[in-house]
């Protein structure tokens, strides 16, 4: 008799309520990638970058962009990240290396190898052609990363990779530490001094760009595009402040679904129609009553950076339980979060200054402050940590934020283990008991209450 | 116990305990304060120059317990000890924390300290670490004003340019006589093991420069040279920020190899680069920290025209090493990125090579033991038969 490996598999009602208008941002991405798959058949240049939104000014110097993380993302949302992971294992990446960096580098191991690829005995021809012959080559690198200081490092890197024939520009940014006492979110000399001092490298990269594409910038084009992503920003937080009404009318994952369109589709009337359509959806849901998951029983931020490979996933699992998870440092508290502070006439400071608002850029001090304020504003009844293995950026202040909730706010939390787009971390087990554990605490607390 | 003999030892207590060599500098000087600083860049200059003493926070061999609660089990292993150090009373010894260097994990352990000793300062002047930048000089002289600024308000006291100067030379002397030892040993000279090479280097970053020259002259004076035999000849490469644990360097021997020459940050990393005493104080600072990633390239850094891997190729040249051990802190970021590019440069030059990870809780010795014997069977292949 052969015994069966195979796990009983407990169908899962699907107590989600998604946004409809999120999937038109699906599609809007969807053609932003293929666009830039055909860039160099349209005679574009090709900018590699990573870390903050620089797209605006690439927009405007007319080169096509590709983000190193939203394609390491990508890839990892659509299971696709394994050729590429297992090329830069075979390059002598550690597995314990960020996933974004291993899949993007993976990636660009793939691109120089090229033709020859097939005969590395590792990451099939089939593997290639959806993968790194799909991602042109780039003309340029520019780092922008804030925060974690791996950034750097990954595009010196891809730079070498390249075996140093690909310019590349680095922008440095100072980590807003909270070194004195005026120091705070948005406040203080450090974070005056940062924003000036980054704001000025941009400038010098503008003028890197001109010189390296042979062609003026556009400065019309950056305060124009500037001026959609400011107002899609603002239809962005409008939404989100929305989602504080009890029930939820939409969820954290409906926001993750919409990171991409924020975070790197060129600033055009159809980015903004799209946020209106999101912030019009919340609105008419928040009218009618109609909630982001069905039967809202607890309300829960999530902390960390998202976990590509299960995004579909883990919005059941949350709904299946009832909970509404509402906020999180990776979505309240990133992409072009403060819009008040673009000048669309003048924007580069502005733009600088949310580099520098990237929410792996703060001492825990200021981490502290936006945590409990979310969680105060949302009105949760707990916290989940995404424990992100290979991310020391997002999971370095976490054990102090749940320490700090619980002692302030009363408010319990757990971690999982999970990855940004490497699934061999995700412990589902160690999820669902912890879940589970922590709002069946939850419950006693409120017939305590009670 | 010759006088040599008691340096040595004197040293290696240092090493091994400088817990109890604090308190002893503090009962010594009960009106004057201990800075502990990260690795690898601040300089300790300016705070010795204003009547600090200022220690190079080491990891110590204590198991992390309640660390643990604080930083995730990927952070490396120094960091979670410095947590742990941090939760469980063991930072008391210093009055602030100063970190000049832009590493994620570091910054993680330093938020625990602020976090968990809120009364104790704890100050980032984060030097740019993107080398090949037009500004990259000047931002560099800006930082080193405030390092020096934040310094004087810590210890109470301005820093006088001269005291400064005298300083500078201090630890310049102190690096020079290292540097020797090392220089010999590529040459040849196996006079000291790589043990007392490690807690010689460990001392020197903890203790006061003019004292730990001269207890090192005392033991270099003492110590006759003595020429390398024919054992397989080994560089080790990496371990940033922490010491590797003694008894991992003494297995490479104990298998039949004699290290000839290393980079790791208790070794040639640390002394390698002085400072330029013909220049005005905080502009030799501040060339100082721009040179140290030519003389010694650190993967911290980028700068695009100087690479780690063709410094190993050439420090394996100068020393005759005939095989690299690449000692690799588990998570240490930066040396998983640059490792490939170690490993390439080293295969396409013939150089056998093992990579070994290490961990802060304890080491698989009879496994690494295995393994470093491969390597010196393998290495022993690659000698000409007449050798």
């Amino acid at each position: 008799m052969t015994a069966t490996l195979n796990t009983p598999v407990t169908p899962v009602t699907d107590r989600t309520n998604r946004l409809t208008s999120t999937k038109k941002g699906g599609q809007m991405v969807a053609d932003y990638w293929e666009d830039l798959f055909t860039a160099r058949e349209r005679g574009k240049q090709i900018v590699w970058y990573n870390g903050g939104a620089l797209n605006p000014i690439f927009q405007a110097a007319g080169v096509a962009w590709c983000h190193g993380e939203a394609f390491a993302a990508r890839l990892a949302a659509q299971g696709l990240e394994g050729p590429a992971q297992l090329a830069g294992a075979e390059h002598g990446y550690n597995a314990e290396l960020c996933s974004y960096s291993r899949t993007h580098l993976g990636c660009a191991v793939l691109t120089v190898q090229g033709d020859e690829g097939i005969n590395t005995g590792v990451v099939g021809a089939h593997d290639q052609a959806e993968l790194a012959s799909r991602l042109p080559a780039p003309d340029f690198f520019v780092n922008n990363y804030a925060g974690c200081s791996t950034g750097q490092q990954w595009d010196e890197i891809s730079y070498r990779v390249f075996d140093k024939e690909v310019p590349i520009f680095n922008i440095s940014h100072p980590f807003l530490w909270g070194n004195k006492p005026d120091s705070g979110y948005l406040k203080g000399e450090e974070w005056e001094s940062a924003s000036h001092y980054v704001r000025d490298q941009l400038l010098d990269l503008i003028t890197w760009l001109e010189e390296k594409t042979g062609n003026p910038f556009d400065w019309d084009m950056l305060r124009e595009s500037m001026t959609y992503i400011k107002k899609a920003a603002e239809l962005r937080r409008e939404g989100l402040e929305l989602c504080k009404a009890k029930p939820a009318p939409a969820t954290f994952w409906d926001w993750i679904s919409a990171i991409a369109p924020i975070n790197f589709l060129p600033g055009n009337q159809e980015l903004v129609d799209y946020f209106q359509s999101v912030r019009d959806e919340i609105q008419d849901r928040v009218d009618k009553g109609i909630s982001g998951v069905e039967n809202e029983k607890y309300r829960v931020y999530f902390d960390g950076i998202m976990n590509w490979n299960k995004l579909g996933f883990l919005s059941r699992k949350f709904a299946e339980h009832g909970v509404a998870v509402l906020a999180g440092r990776y979505i309240t508290n990133a992409f072009w979060q403060e819009p008040q502070l673009i000048d669309t006439e003048d924007p580069l400071l502005g733009m600088a200054q949310h580099y520098l608002l990237c929410p792996t850029n703060h001492g825990t001090k200021t981490l502290d402050y936006l945590t409990l304020r979310d969680c105060e504003e949302y009105d949760v009844d707990g916290i989940v940590f995404h424990s992100t293995r290979t991310c020391r950026a997002f999971t370095g202040p976490q054990r102090l934020l749940a320490r700090s909730a619980q002692n302030n706010l009363g408010i319990p939390s757990i971690f999982f283990e999970g990855d940004v787009a490497d699934a061999s971390f995700y412990k589902e087990e160690i999820l669902e008991s912890r879940l589970a554990a922590m709002l069946e605490g939850i419950d006693v607390k409120r017939t305590q209450a009670s | 116990m010759s006088s040599g003999a008691a340096a040595l030892e004197a040293l290696r207590a240092v090493a091994r305990d400088p817990r109890s060599h604090i308190e002893a500098w503090r009962s010594i000087h009960p009106d004057r304060k201990v800075l502990g600083v990260l690795p690898m860049n601040f300089p300790r200059e300016l705070a010795h120059a204003a009547g600090v003493m200022a220690v190079i926070v080491p990891d110590d061999q204590e198991p992390v317990t309640e660390g643990r609660a604080f930083l995730p089990e990927f952070y490396c292993g120094y960091t979670r000890n410095l947590a742990d150090q941090a939760a469980t009373g063991r930072f008391d010894q210093y009055d602030a924390l100063f970190v000049a260097d832009h590493c994620i994990q570091l910054l993680g352990s330093a938020d625990v300290v602020r976090a968990l000793e809120p009364t104790r300062p704890v100050f980032l002047g984060q030097l740019i670490s993107s080398m090949s930048d037009p500004w990259a000089g000047r931002k560099t002289t800006e930082m080193m004003v405030t390092l020096r600024t934040e310094v004087e308000t810590f210890a109470g006291a301005a820093i006088d340019d001269d005291v400064l100067a005298a300083s500078i030379r201090s630890f310049n002397r102190d690096r020079d006589l290292m540097r020797q030892i090392f220089d010999a040993r590529t040459a040849g000279d196996t006079a000291f093991s790589p043990v007392e090479l490690q807690d010689i280097v460990a001392s020197a970053q903890i203790m006061d420069p003019d004292e730990h020259h001269d207890l090192l002259a005392q033991v270099v004076a003492d110590r006759a040279p003595r020429t390398r035999d024919g054992r397989i000849r080994v560089h080790l490469s990496g371990h940033l920020c922490h010491a590797p644990r003694r008894e991992l360097l003494e297995v490479i021997e104990e298998v039949g190899a004699v290290i000839v020459d290393d980079d790791l940050w208790t070794g040639r990393r640390y002394l390698q680069t002085g400072m330029d005493e013909s220049l005005a104080p905080m502009d030799a600072l501040a060339q100082w920290y721009g040179g140290r990633n030519t003389a010694l390239p650190c993967p911290t850094r980028v700068q695009h025209d100087v690479d780690w891997d063709a410094w190993l190729l050439d420090a394996v040249r100068r020393s005759g090493a005939e095989a690299v051990v690449h000692l690799m802190p588990k998570f240490c970021e930066p040396h998983m990125l640059y490792y490939p590019e170690l490993r390439s440069a080293l295969d396409e030059a013939g150089v056998p090579q093992l990579l070994i990870e290490t961990e802060h809780e304890g080491i698989p010795l009879e496994s690494f033991r295995t393994r470093l014997e491969a390597l010196i069977e393998r290495t022993h292949r690659n000698r000409p038969a007449y050798a």
